[in-house]
């Protein structure tokens, strides 16, 4: 555990810096005004990474990650604007850039296989993940539009 | 993750080139294409991808920094999924009002049973396609159907091919449709936010990204509502596999190979109804 936690703060440290020059070149923050914002976020992701080892449940740790952060950020929670605030400076994009470079050299062991699939399996596999992603788009919109929502 | 994982930090080659990419790709930033009514984004995340996987087939990546990577991705995933949980919290009131909409669009996943396995039928597939398409075909179906039929299995090929598709190519299609069908469909943005809590971190990632470039206004309500339904997928996403989705999915394609069996023999001269040996 101990020698997991050394393990991933030195990830995080690095990969926060990743992300924190991403976010200065391409959305114009400069580091230290995100360097809050993306500590918060190591810190929230250190603590499900944690609270995952410690309890018993069959919940993956993303989960745990998840709701810890927004628990933190109910309105009322003490901190919770500041978290938000220092959060706010750190661009979604931002960190979407590197966890795809790093799915870009993960995926290239996978090429060989990849290109020995028929050209019937990629056009079925587009159909999947259009089917996946649309037909939840329809159903939320066909239930927020009857709430009247949106 | 085993001992091998315990050196990730050490990896300099692998962190180096993916500041490189980062730098680059951002700098490069944002290209919008306009096809029919619609955008189709391209945004640095993309190159990201397509040049990490370019780069494998260069001296400056070897096996150890694409095998490295992969718990990388992992890691800095739950970055973005902390990034997701502190815009949430804000937005409780409306995820809340918005409640029934995220929980029922978890049974929109079973859309590609009813788009993709007719397709894969009529292509001519058999029992492959039942483990192509009952669902989106990351980790957690990979090991459903491995532990149901096996990875040798017609079923369990075809998983496997769905994943090895996924993985290299799903990030890239779906973060390329995702800011296309959001500008061309009626559909409202906050419907295709909770539509990216389909699987994996990545596609997360890829699919919401455009959405929140292209529609920068509403930005923290869509990453809020991305992230409950990326909650809310994480924890039941197996269990809709293992409940509805297969199940259905194994019904769906004995109604459709008997159809398709029906069919061509009745177009082979109009002897319907041979009797099998």
């Amino acid at each position: 555990m101990l020698k997991s936690l050394k393990e991933w703060v030195l990830v995080f440290i690095i990969i926060g810096a990743i992300m924190l020059t991403g976010n200065w070149i391409g959305y114009d923050v400069l580091p230290w005004n995100a360097l809050p914002g993306i500590a918060i976020l190591i810190g929230i992701s250190l603590a499900g990474l944690i609270v995952h080892r410690l309890l018993p449940f069959q919940l993956p740790s993303i989960a745990y990650i998840g709701i810890i952060g927004l628990i933190l950020t109910i309105p009322g929670m003490p901190g919770a604007e500041q978290i938000v605030m220092y959060t706010t400076e750190v661009n979604l994009l931002a960190i979407a850039t590197p966890i795809l470079a790093y799915a870009g050299v993960s995926i290239g062991r996978s090429w060989f296989d990849f290109v020995q699939l028929g050209w019937k399996t990629i056009v079925i596999g587009m159909f999947v993940l259009l089917g996946t992603f649309l037909g939840s788009a329809v159903i939320a919109e066909v239930i927020l539009r009857f709430q009247g929502i949106i | 993750m085993g001992e091998q994982a315990l050196k990730l930090w050490k990896d300099w080659r692998l962190h180096v080139i993916v500041l490189a990419i980062v730098a680059l790709t951002e700098s490069i930033g944002t290209f919008a294409i306009p096809v029919g009514p619609g955008t189709i984004l391209l945004l640095p995340m993309l190159y990201a991808v397509v040049i990490g996987l370019a780069l494998y087939f260069t001296p400056l990546v070897n096996d150890k920094q694409s095998i490295n990577a992969e718990p990388l991705v992992f890691l800095s995933v739950s970055v973005l999924i902390a990034k997701f949980g502190v815009q949430a919290g804000p937005a409780l009131p409306q995820i809340i009002e918005a409640g029934p909409a995220l929980l029922l669009q978890e049974f929109g996943n079973l859309g590609t049973i009813f788009l993709a396995l007719p397709l894969a039928v009529f292509l001519g597939l058999k029992r492959e396609s039942i483990g192509m398409t009952h669902s989106i075909g990351r980790e957690a179906n990979l090991a459903l159907i491995t532990d149901k039929y096996g990875l040798s299995s017609p079923e369990g090929r075809g998983v496997m091919a769905m994943y090895i598709f996924g993985t290299v190519f799903g990030s890239i299609f779906i973060g390329l449709i995702s800011g296309f069908l959001a500008t061309v469909t009626p559909l409202h943005p906050i419907s295709f936010a909770m539509a990216t809590g389909v699987g994996s971190g990545s596609m997360a990632a890829a699919s919401l990204g455009p959405l929140v470039a292209a529609f920068p206004e509403m930005s923290e309500t869509l990453t809020a509502f991305s992230g409950v339904s990326n909650l809310i997928s994480s924890v039941t996403g197996l269990y809709m596999s293992i409940f509805v989705g297969l199940p259905l999915t194994v019904k769906m394609y004995e109604i459709l190979s008997k159809n398709k069996e029906k069919k061509e023999k009745a177009a082979k001269g109009g002897v319907d109804y041979v009797k099998k040996p």
